[in-house]
């Protein structure tokens, strides 16, 4: 029973760290600009198929190291093109434009890719267990924890030390002062857009190599990472962490003891959340409005 | 009975101390300026009193009952009714909309789904009444949006007035006018306060005006009480020229 | 709201005649059935959004609660037509009253967040409770019975014009309600929260409450538009809970002019019209909607009514 617990919350860890990858993006466009970016299922998908496109070219780890920057790069371009004329308009407009965009894309992916799932192409040793008692540890399993590990305190290290962060840091609590004191808004909005976008490319990378490839991985994705956003804290991105990976061993606890409400249980969570603290586990208080 | 009464009270955000033990008793039918420098505090004050926010310490009674918990909105039905520094009013509505609405709310309707023929009629009365008041009857119509400052904050006063408050908080009401305007304003609060006896809590930073009009000055600075008495006192007093002067000098 | 009695009146000649110009035009009776299902619902939409300034973008799990509520009640329950209404409509307002109490005390972006997610909630349960909701595959087995009026007889399963009518009915009636709400005390406090909720606080109105009323009704009226649809398809499926028909109802709303009474209807229509001729003319129907969503946002964002009243102010 133990392994079968055991191997579930590892699953759900390794979920939860997915959400939360996802889910960092996400609120880091929602906390800096205020544009809920429905989209970003959309730009994950998109991240894996130009990981998939890349790997006869460039091998798995070249396309592991190109495709999220090349997302990025086109997240540049949509929120410079269709974004940016939004800032400072009701919040409906956004979620209105990325709502459709996450059609498109969806749509696109399957015109050029197919509606099938496609193979991706993994590395085989990264794909064998570790250990014979433990077989669901696989090479992959534990390298996307690392990966996203490094992802996470990378991001978390650019915002706490660079000045791009602290910028951005600053912006999320007053961003009128910060372009008072000279900082061009606009870039820091095209900039965190894009990291924001990086990440979801790179969770796209993962994400097929776990969950193989097709249109609709991104649509997946989405709900969750509102989930986890909502279940961690309006505006903290620690909280939104630390709520991917709570929904996600929630999910993976579920799926031993009530198998048929895996999905369900992290709403249920934000359920609760929103009775007993609306603002979130991390949430700061005057988000709200 | 007392009107308002604070107690030491005071507000903390995170470090930084707004508002220091600041007492005051404003008695029914005064008219009671705030004034002081910059950054004294006095809009945190109202904001205070007001209900945006609870004191870190210290209490607010309003008519003998202690309202330091109570939501804005609660206070409102209470009988405090304020203006804001920015006017606060609805914007793509017609002035006479404006007021309606409060007219209704005042008069208990703002659950009501339909209104009778008499009770739209009183109800018309009642905003009629309130715009030739202010002097708008001939904008009635016109998109509050697109009036002048000066008339934005006179529809603001009127909407308060219509809730029948026992207290009106106005926040700076000839901020950002020109003599005339100014006077326009100051006329109307006078009549308010002189003619329909309302209580009236002041922060003005115009000195004509609020010389003219209150009955007793607070002085703020840096948080604190600085000074509190009739307009003589306060004009006459050292430490207020200072605070003012002192921080010019500077 | 300044619409004229004028308009009012072209609307409804316009719509009492439907069934009959529809067909000229390449329509049919069935499409024109949806134009007006679909327009009470993203009406009812544009009560909270439009009217109220709060954005809703997960009012399909009302809408599929009462398709949901009606087909269960005539395929187990063996209800007339009124009742499996009635029940669809009470199901999501009970829903709706729940969930609205959880989340009022938020606003803007985590509200609309909110209610996506818990639009989800239903979906889930309706995609996996196979055995009561027929899962993915839908409810099927059952269909809309004529309806016994004592005195007379509708059939409103074989004759597609008379469940139209019957249809517009319930529009109507659903709409005057509206109508009149938007046009009371009780209404004007709802535009009064949209135009300076501040302002509106300070006069003494309970935001919360007035937003959980204005939430609840616009989820009832949407459980109507809901149960007419299953009626309509005589079927029902989780994808009339699912979030991306919540988008629809917001940008039908946004498409026709989100300030305006009839403007949800408008955009409706053009949406179901274009959505019709779209899906039957090319794979790709799912990139055309996409790009409306774009382009209503970046170059129509007022709405057809919103630019045509501007249009004829100056």
């Amino acid at each position: 029973m133990t392994q079968v617990v055991l191997f579930n919350v590892f699953n759900g860890l390794i979920v939860g760290a997915f959400y939360a990858l996802m889910a960092l993006g996400l609120s880091l466009i929602l906390n800096l600009s205020g544009v809920i970016n429905f989209a970003h299922g959309g730009f994950l998908a998109l991240g894996a198929y130009f990981a998939y496109t890349l790997i006869p070219y460039v091998g798995f780890w070249g396309a592991l190291i190109l495709a999220p920057p090349l997302t990025a790069v086109l997240g540049l371009v949509v929120e410079w093109l269709l974004i940016r004329p939004l800032y400072g308009k009701d919040p409906l407009y956004s979620l209105l434009l990325t709502f459709g965009l996450a059609y498109i894309f969806e749509d696109v992916s399957r015109m050029i890719w197919g509606a099938q799932s496609v193979p991706f192409q993994v590395p085989a040793w990264l794909m064998s267990p570790l250990s014979s008692q433990y077989f669901f540890l696989t090479g992959y399993r534990v390298f996307m924890v690392i990966i996203v590990a490094a992802a996470v305190g990378g991001l978390f290290a650019v915002l706490k030390y660079t000045r791009l962060g602290m910028r951005i840091r600053a912006g999320t609590r007053d961003l009128d002062t910060v372009s008072t004191l000279g900082v061009n808004v606009r870039v820091l909005r095209s900039l965190n857009f894009g990291i924001g976008i990086y990440m979801a490319g790179l969770a796209g990378v993962l994400a097929a190599g776990l969950l193989g490839l097709s249109p609709t991985i991104g649509a997946n994705l989405i709900m969750p990472s509102f989930v986890a956003i909502i279940v961690g804290g309006l505006g903290s991105l620690f909280g939104t962490l630390l709520g991917g990976l709570l929904i996600g061993v929630a999910s993976g606890l579920a799926a031993v003891y009530f198998p048929s409400a895996t999905e369900a249980v992290i709403y249920v969570m934000m359920g609760l959340v929103l009775l007993i603290r609306p603002r979130g586990l991390l949430g700061e208080e005057g988000r709200i409005h | 009975m007392t009107l308002l009464q604070v107690d030491g009270a005071s507000k903390r955000f995170g470090n930084l101390v707004a508002i220091h033990d600041v007492s005051l008793t404003i008695e029914p039918g005064e008219l009671r300026a705030i004034i002081g420098p910059n950054g004294a505090g006095k809009t945190t004050f109202f904001n205070l009193v007001s209900g945006l926010f609870a004191p870190t310490s210290g209490s607010i009674r309003f008519e003998g009952r202690d309202i330091s918990a109570l939501a804005p909105d609660e206070r409102v039905r209470r009988g405090m009714a304020r203006t804001f520094q920015i006017t606060e009013i609805f914007p793509d509505l017609s002035v006479a909309d404006n007021i309606r609405v409060a007219v209704e709310i005042a008069a208990g309707y703002r659950l009501r789904p339909w209104l009778a023929g008499k009770a739209r009629r009183a109800v018309a009365e009642r905003v009629a009444e309130l715009l030739s008041l202010s002097g708008l009857a001939d904008k009635a119509h016109v998109r509050a949006g697109a009036l002048s400052h000066g008339d934005q904050r006179a529809a603001e006063i009127m909407m308060s007035l219509a809730l029948k408050p026992r207290l009106l908080m106005l926040d700076e009401p000839t901020a950002g006018m020109g003599d005339q305007e100014t006077y326009d304003i100051a006329r109307l609060i006078r009549r308010l306060h002189r003619r329909e006896g309302l209580t009236i809590m002041l922060i003005e930073h115009d000195m004509r005006v609020v010389f003219n009009l209150a009955d007793r000055i607070m002085v703020l600075a840096e948080g604190k009480v600085l000074a509190e008495g009739p307009p003589q006192e306060i004009a006459e007093s050292e430490k207020v020229q200072g605070a003012y002067l002192g921080k010019a000098a500077a | 709201m300044r619409r004229g009695r004028a308009f009012d009146a072209a609307v409804c000649v316009i719509l009492l005649f439907m069934p009959f110009w529809m067909g000229a035009i390449g329509g049919y009776t069935e499409l024109a059935t949806r134009i007006v299902v679909m327009g009470l619902a993203a009406m009812s939409l544009n009560f909270l959004l439009g009217f109220t300034g709060v954005l809703s973008f997960g009012h399909a799990a009302y809408f599929g609660l009462g398709a949901y509520g009606a087909a269960m009640a005539i395929k187990y329950l063996d209800a007339g037509t009124i009742p499996a209404i009635g029940l669809g409509v009470v199901v999501a307002t009970i829903a709706a009253m729940v969930i609205g109490a959880l989340i009022v005390r938020l606003r803007g972006v985590y509200f609309a967040m909110v209610t996506i997610a818990f639009g989800q909630v239903f979906y889930f349960i309706a995609f996996r409770w196979n055995a009561v909701t027929g899962g993915d595959d839908g409810l099927t087995g059952w269909h809309r019975l004529p309806i016994d009026f004592g005195f007379a007889r509708l059939d409103i399963f074989q004759n597609d014009k008379a469940f139209y009518y019957f249809a517009l009915a319930i529009f109507a009636i659903c709409v005057g309600a509206m109508a009149v709400l938007l046009n009371s005390p009780f209404g004007r406090s709802l535009i009064a929260i949209r135009e300076n909720e501040r302002r509106a606080r300070f006069l003494g109105v309970p935001i919360e409450w007035h937003v959980w009323l204005s939430f609840v009704i616009s989820c009832l009226f949407v459980s109507v538009a809901g149960a007419l649809y299953a009626l309509l398809n005589n079927f029902t499926d989780p994808r009339a809970l699912r979030f991306d028909l919540s988008g629809n109802f917001v940008i039908m709303a946004v498409l026709g002019g989100m300030r305006s009474f009839w403007g949800p209807l408008i955009g409706a229509a053009i949406f179901v019209a274009l959505q019709d001729y779209v899906s039957s003319h090319t794979e790709n129907w799912m990139s055309v909607i996409g790009l409306v969503f774009v382009l209503v946002v970046r170059f129509f964002p007022r709405g057809v009514l919103g630019m045509l009243r501007s249009g004829a102010k100056a």
